[in-house]
């Protein structure tokens, strides 16, 4: 067993691995029209060998040991084979993700030269293509001292010269998909990958070692797809078949047959995958699927929603999906990947609170479901149990405001959730000063907003207002940039938010920003241009645009926008009885007033009379 | 001899496709032109644009690789990858 060698490095785990002669990983590439499937496989021995002449390559090509190796490979076995290639050769790689297309390239362009500059990259190894479309960036970046076209690498023959790597190194650096504007680069150690997927494989996935197998369309370039299906499955001998992101987002039932075809027990995705399963897959497409060998679907990398995950497991049930199989995860880049796992085979829990007290007094009152309050309106809330801390790691949750984690919060009492343990970063690359702010006397604060209920994590929000739509987190300070550019925005002047209300089925994108132009088709072609600019700069839709008059927009004392009193007005309707916050109209005050006192009497006079004539 | 199901035009490619454009956007036809953006003009989202290239494939009876769509912008650009792909198979009427 290997769980009796103790923690590896993730050179040696491919070294372990490369005896066995019967698990492995295939590669399903996109046939043309009319064509067979092709799905070349590779055994762990495979994977080692291919592995080795990457590597080779890379140091033939002039990378040195401790040298970053910046990756923009779309094809998934280039990418294995390259990742895992540069780590035996003692390289740091530093995963990009390849341009998608849609009229994004300027963005995509600059996001990627911070990343390789970052990084201090001297070689990028990518296709032809996409080394055609980055130009001219080898002249912007000065330590970039070769971009070399995969096409080439994968040819030679060129010998590995295995470095002597230990738990203490870096294994790679991750930079965290977040605002466009700076991405930070997460040190990884073997170490922290050693005690991970230690964590999510025995605790977590109770994993059988060279029986479980695995089905993947996550992109490479992102944890959950990196460290859970290509570097855990190295330590347990577990097959894993690989999918393109790209033609499970094209045709989702891709991801199901895949799963149904090769028997997986293990498949993971965030929400919206399985969301786009019960939108896109017909009636007809689930008739040929058998979803039983499927043990463990988890879901994380997003928001959870249980009624999504509901709509999942009734639609593929009579395909033989047991609902149990959900895992609810938490995890993010800076504890490697996972922070907890719900209970195996217990499928997806909630704890259902008062929603009101929630956010009013901070405290998970337990609620029976669908009790109302005394308006009449349902404020239960529903929230995701995550599970408990892995062996060895640590949760806890504090007021934010605790900056040296001092005094932990009680039971159901929410705070910003906060993590020690063997898996956490030792800090962003080259970034002392965010690595010293990301904690908090010794804690990583994860500015994940939740409490724990019988030590179990249940998140009900994020104190960094992060915007996630379809597993992709966007910033709001860069979709109130680009709305600012447009003509009659007031610049400095516009909050976005994401919110889920009033459906709690997805999270909607709003932009609010003030303007001094009155007439409604001038706002109307600016709330159109806002729209355009804001879905061409970052391929997002945005819900709903709200013009204002100026003043309106909540801002702190020292002119902050406040954009979570902002999400507060919009969710209670109250913004659009809104005139002016900072400059107060005495005349709109008193009408307020007014509507006020013409609702309290007609309330206390009437009594509940009205509700009778209704 | 193979003979192809459908031998399709540049005028047919453009009106069969404006026609899954207005299928799977919230677009009319009108506001559908040879230069709209798909991304900035029709309000598609990324995922909206997966679901479109998925009903070109199928429709058109063709396969449009991932490397192709990266430099997709515009209705054109999606008119221009089909037609280079049904000339390819000799489905494309001159």
């Amino acid at each position: 067993m290997s769980a009796a060698l103790g923690p590896r490095t993730v050179v040696q785990a491919i070294e372990d691995a490369a005896s066995s002669t019967k698990t492995g990983y295939r590669f399903i590439e996109e046939a043309p029209q009319g064509g067979g499937e092709a799905e070349p496989f590779f055994t762990h021995g495979g994977i080692e060998r291919a592995s080795a002449r990457y590597g080779g390559a890379l140091q033939a090509l002039g990378a040195r040991r401790g040298d970053r190796v910046a990756l923009i490979l779309p094809d998934n076995a280039d990418f294995v084979f390259a990742f895992l290639g540069a780590l035996r050769a003692g390289l740091v790689p530093v995963p990009i993700y390849p341009p998608t297309g849609l009229g994004k390239l300027a963005g995509y362009l600059d996001n990627t030269l911070h990343i390789v500059a970052r990084s201090g990259a001297r070689l990028l190894l990518t296709t032809t293509e996409i080394k055609r479309m980055l130009g001219t960036i080898q002249a912007r970046v000065p330590e970039l001292a070769k971009v070399v076209a995969v096409e080439g690498v994968r040819s030679m023959r060129e010998e590995l010269r295995p470095a002597k790597v230990t738990l203490d190194d870096v294994c790679f650096l991750q930079f965290t998909s977040g605002s466009t504007s700076r991405p930070k680069g997460v040190v990884l150690t073997h170490g922290n990958l050693a005690a991970n997927v230690r964590a999510i494989m025995e605790r977590g996935l109770g994993i059988r070692d060279g029986v479980d197998s695995g089905a993947s369309w996550l992109p490479l370039y992102h944890d959950m797809g990196l460290i859970g299906f290509v570097i855990a499955p190295l330590y347990h001998l577990n097959t894993i078949t690989f999918l393109p992101p790209l033609l499970f987002l094209k045709r989702p039932a891709r991801w199901l047959e895949t799963i149904s075809r090769h028997r997986a027990s293990i498949s993971f995705g965030p929400n919206f995958a399985y969301a786009l399963c019960v939108k896109r897959i017909k009636d007809s497409e689930v008739a040929g699927l058998d979803l039983s060998s499927w043990r463990v679907a988890g879901c994380g990398a997003e928001p959870i929603r249980a009624e999504n995950l509901r709509a999942f497991a009734d639609k593929f049930a009579p395909a033989g999906f047991d609902q149990r199989a959900f895992v609810s995860c938490y995890g993010m880049a800076e504890s490697t990947l996972a922070i907890s796992f719900s209970k195996l085979g217990s499928g997806v829990t909630t704890d259902v609170v008062d929603g009101a007290a929630l956010w009013s007094t901070g405290r998970a009152v337990p609620l029976a479901e669908g009790a109302e309050g005394p308006d009449g309106l349902d404020r239960a809330t529903a929230i995701v149990q995550c599970g408990g801390a892995f062996e060895d790691h640590d949760i806890q949750v504090f007021a934010p405001e605790d900056e040296a984690s001092e005094r932990p919060l009680g039971d159901r009492e929410v705070g910003e959730l906060r993590l020690r343990g063997p898996s956490l970063m030792s800090g962003y690359f080259n970034e002392p000063e965010l690595t010293r702010s990301a904690f908090a006397g010794g804690w990583l604060k994860t500015g994940d907003l939740g409490y724990l209920a019988d030590g179990k994590v249940h998140i009900c929000g994020r104190s960094k207002e992060v915007i996630i739509v379809n597993g992709r987190n966007y910033y709001p300070q860069d979709l109130e940039w680009e709305a600012g550019k447009v003509d009659g925005v007031r610049k400095g002047n516009v909050i976005a938010f994401g919110t889920m209300k009033p459906n709690h089925d997805r999270e909607r994108v709003i932009i609010c920003f003030e303007t001094n132009l009155l007439g409604e088709p001038e706002r109307a072609a600016q709330k159109g241009e806002v729209r355009r600019v804001v879905q061409q700069a970052l391929g997002l839709t945005v819900d709903d645009v709200l013009p204002l008059g100026v003043g309106v927009l909540p801002k702190t004392s020292s002119g902050k926008l406040q954009r979570a009193r902002l999400r507060e007005l919009y969710e209670t309707g109250a913004l659009l009885d809104r005139t002016s916050a900072r400059d107060v109209d005495p005349i709109a005050v008193a009408r307020e007033l007014a509507k006020s006192q013409v609702g309290y009497f007609r309330h206390a006079i009437l009594g509940g009379g009205q509700k009778k004539d209704d | 001899m193979t003979v192809p199901e459908k031998t399709w035009t540049r005028e047919t490619v453009r009106s069969h496709l404006h026609a899954l454009l207005g299928e799977h956007t919230q677009a009319t036809g009108a506001a559908i032109a040879d230069t709209s953006h798909l991304v900035g003009d029709l309000g598609v989202d990324s995922l909206g644009v997966m679901e479109i290239v998925a009903a070109v494939e199928d429709s058109f009876k063709l396969t449009i690789p991932d490397d192709a769509l990266r430099e997709v912008e515009t209705v054109a650009d999606v008119a221009v990858a089909i037609e280079s792909r049904l000339e390819r198979e000799g489905r494309l009427a001159r």
